[in-house]
């Protein structure tokens, strides 16, 4: 049985169905790129994984355990590590801050009473800040980052969270090609220990990380493959690409 | 909540770093600079009966001080937690009526005779004392249920509405009606409680040989001791990660969820942890009064505390505090002064610090103190010629 399976996902919202019956599985230490146009259901699927949205049918097994009824924090608890396509730091917070929060083993409040955060950051934090080159700024609140410096903080945090399962939503939007190709190292290095699901536009940054790409379309997985075998395959042309009708509507 | 003007300017101008060797002395100063507020005051309230042996005015600073530690309980949940809890009057009437059951208790023979019942229950033709009552015979127990007590009921609160992601607004409403709940049970219950008239002439409160006569200094380092304790705690408990997590939450946002921490809990501590200081706050009170009555309870009294907090700085649990100090200090002078205009100036008062100082009296010496601090941090940079290298 593969690391995450979702079997028959459904979700509706108001009667559309913005996830129809989607089947899914991904191996440990994989990186999966999720592709498809605007309404295809690639952020709801990354939503229902995680847990803030509730599937309508369907089961969602991690390694085996059924979770699909667990709430966000469990899951959390569990290896489900989540970027948001708007970048989602705490504002109010400095760097150090948002770092500490991510850095969340124990995260249960009797744990968390009895631990006063230092001000020398952990190895690993120190590690994450180099990475992302935020080093200089640990004590800057985070609302007065820029868009892409609060991406680089919300990437950091889910470095230190350091979860089995991340699930990236637009991780390259606002990056210069610089920064995007930053990025992409960094994803290299997380493949085989963790294993990566990411929603991503930037088709030179899928080309240049993903192994195996699933095209969903209205909700369902249309087509699933290596790069060169989605780019050829007519199906996809027709419904993503722009070949076929679609690009008419 | 506040940004530090430095923060502006760095902001606006990036470009020259800050020296290193600031990066790594300036926390230590900071996290220092934030205990010693709390220390000093500990210390000048500890001291006040050294100086002061008028008992009235003993006794009336004991009142502020009480009044003090409610305004910091709501300090702690809504300025550390963003939960506007309108209803703090229940965790602090539950606290001072297990406190005056137990003090009833002390004086009942003397009051109603041999039969030990209290003499509203005499007047409501009861004829035993109500088994919820037997246990307040123990001053431990009694002090226990002040704490306990409000503690549980707000955590019972608490995880109904947290459950369900109930914030902002919502929560004051609510909270707002669990107040006007338990003050009409309380009034309604005039068997039990003594109704509108509460519990009146009561004993003093005894421990380990020791009497505290409201009007005594040993009273009064009752009132001060709690209050320095439970600043100290709340110190603590929001420098915690847990405190952390919880000024991650007021932002408004359900992010911690993805990090693991499950939030619902977490408000749930805050909430009960600042029930149960305003049930020790409560407990004080009525000693100092010499009685528990349903106005503690009342709608007017928790908004004041919300008032006294707002006025103090409801980020801090020290501005709090001296906010309801000074509010209340000031309100019994000006009641003196101007019998009938005191409202009116104090209402004017109010409104000049909600409209000029967002973060009340607490925001005020913040700031004063940033200012200062950022000064200073530019002369001594100026004469650091490590600092001149990194700015290029």
């Amino acid at each position: 049985m593969a690391y995450l399976e979702l079997q028959g996902l459904e979700v509706s919202f108001d009667g559309f169905k913005a996830v129809n019956g989607l089947d899914l599985s991904i191996e440990r230490g994989e990186l999966r790129c999720l592709l498809g146009a605007n309404g295809a259901g690639k952020s709801t699927t990354l939503d229902l994984i995680c847990g803030r949205t509730q599937p309508t049918g369907g089961r969602i097994l991690l390694d085996g355990r059924d979770i699909t009824q667990d709430p966000e924090y469990r899951r959390s608890r569990l290896g489900v590590g989540r970027k948001f396509q708007v970048p989602s730091v705490f504002k109010e917070l400095s760097i150090r801050e948002n770092l500490e929060i991510a850095r969340s083993r124990h995260p249960e409040p009797w744990r968390t009473l009895c631990v006063f955060p230092s001000r020398r950051p952990s190895p690993r934090v120190a590690e994450v800040v180099e990475i992302v080159g935020l080093e200089d700024a640990l004590d800057t609140q985070a609302a007065h980052l820029s868009h892409g410096q609060t991406q680089w903080l919300e990437i950091a945090m889910l470095l230190v969270q350091d979860s089995a399962l991340i699930l990236m939503d637009e991780p390259t939007a606002g990056m210069t090609v610089q920064e995007t190709g930053k990025t992409s190292a960094i994803f290299q290095r997380l493949r085989g220990r963790h294993t990566l699901i990411v929603v991503e536009h930037d088709m030179g940054f899928v080309r240049e990380v993903a192994e195996t790409i699933t095209v969903l379309h209205q909700g369902r997985r249309l087509s699933e493959g290596p790069i060169q075998a989605i780019e050829n395959d007519p199906k996809v042309r027709e419904a993503y690409l722009g070949s076929g009708g679609i690009s008419h509507a | 909540m506040t940004s530090l003007p430095d923060r502006h300017d760095r902001r606006a101008e990036p470009v020259p770093r800050p020296a290193i060797a600031w990066r790594v002395s300036m926390p230590r100063i900071t996290s220092a600079a934030q205990f010693l507020p709390y220390i000093l005051f500990c210390g000048a309230i500890l001291a006040v009966p050294s100086f002061v042996s008028d008992p009235f005015l003993l006794n009336k600073f004991a009142r502020y001080l009480a009044l003090g530690l409610a305004a910091a309980a709501l300090a702690l949940s809504w300025g550390y937690c963003g939960i506007l809890n309108l209803g703090q009057g229940v965790g602090f009437g539950l606290g001072a009526y297990a406190m005056a059951m137990h003090l009833k208790l002390k004086t009942s023979p003397v009051h109603t005779g041999s039969a030990g019942l209290p003499d509203f229950m005499v007047w409501n033709n009861l004829d035993h004392l109500p088994w919820f009552w037997q246990p307040f015979h123990s001053g431990l127990f009694a002090l226990a249920a002040a704490v306990l007590l409000p503690a549980l009921v707000a955590a019972l609160l608490g995880w109904f509405m947290f459950r369900a992601r109930i914030a902002g607004v919502y929560v004051a409403i609510i909270t707002l009606a669990m107040l006007a709940v338990t003050n009409l049970v309380f009034v309604d219950q005039q068997a039990y409680t003594g109704g509108l008239n509460g519990i009146t002439d009561l004993a003093w409160f005894e421990m380990g040989g020791v009497e505290f006569d409201p009007y005594s200094p040993a009273f009064y380092y009752l009132s001060a001791g709690s209050l320095a304790f439970f600043l100290m705690l709340g110190m603590v408990f929001t420098r915690s990660k847990a405190g952390l997590v919880l000024r991650a939450i007021r932002g408004g946002t359900d992010r911690v969820l993805f990090f693991g921490y499950d939030m619902a809990s977490y408000q749930c501590l805050a909430f009960s942890l600042s029930a149960g200081m305003s049930g020790v706050a409560g407990m004080l009170y009525a000693m100092v009064l010499e009685f528990a009555s349903p106005t503690f309870m009342g709608v007017p009294l928790s908004l004041s505390m919300v008032i006294w907090a707002a006025v103090g700085g409801r980020g801090s649990l020290l501005g709090a505090t001296v906010g309801a100090i000074l509010v209340n200090g000031t309100q019994g002078s000006l009641s003196e002064a101007f019998l009938n205009s005191w409202q009116l100036i104090l209402g004017a008062l109010f409104i000049l610090v909600v409209v000029f100082l967002p973060n009340g009296l607490a925001g005020l010496v913040h700031n004063l103190g940033a200012r200062l601090s950022g000064r200073l941090r530019g002369m001594a940079a100026d004469r650091a010629p490590s600092a001149l290298l990194n700015r290029r």
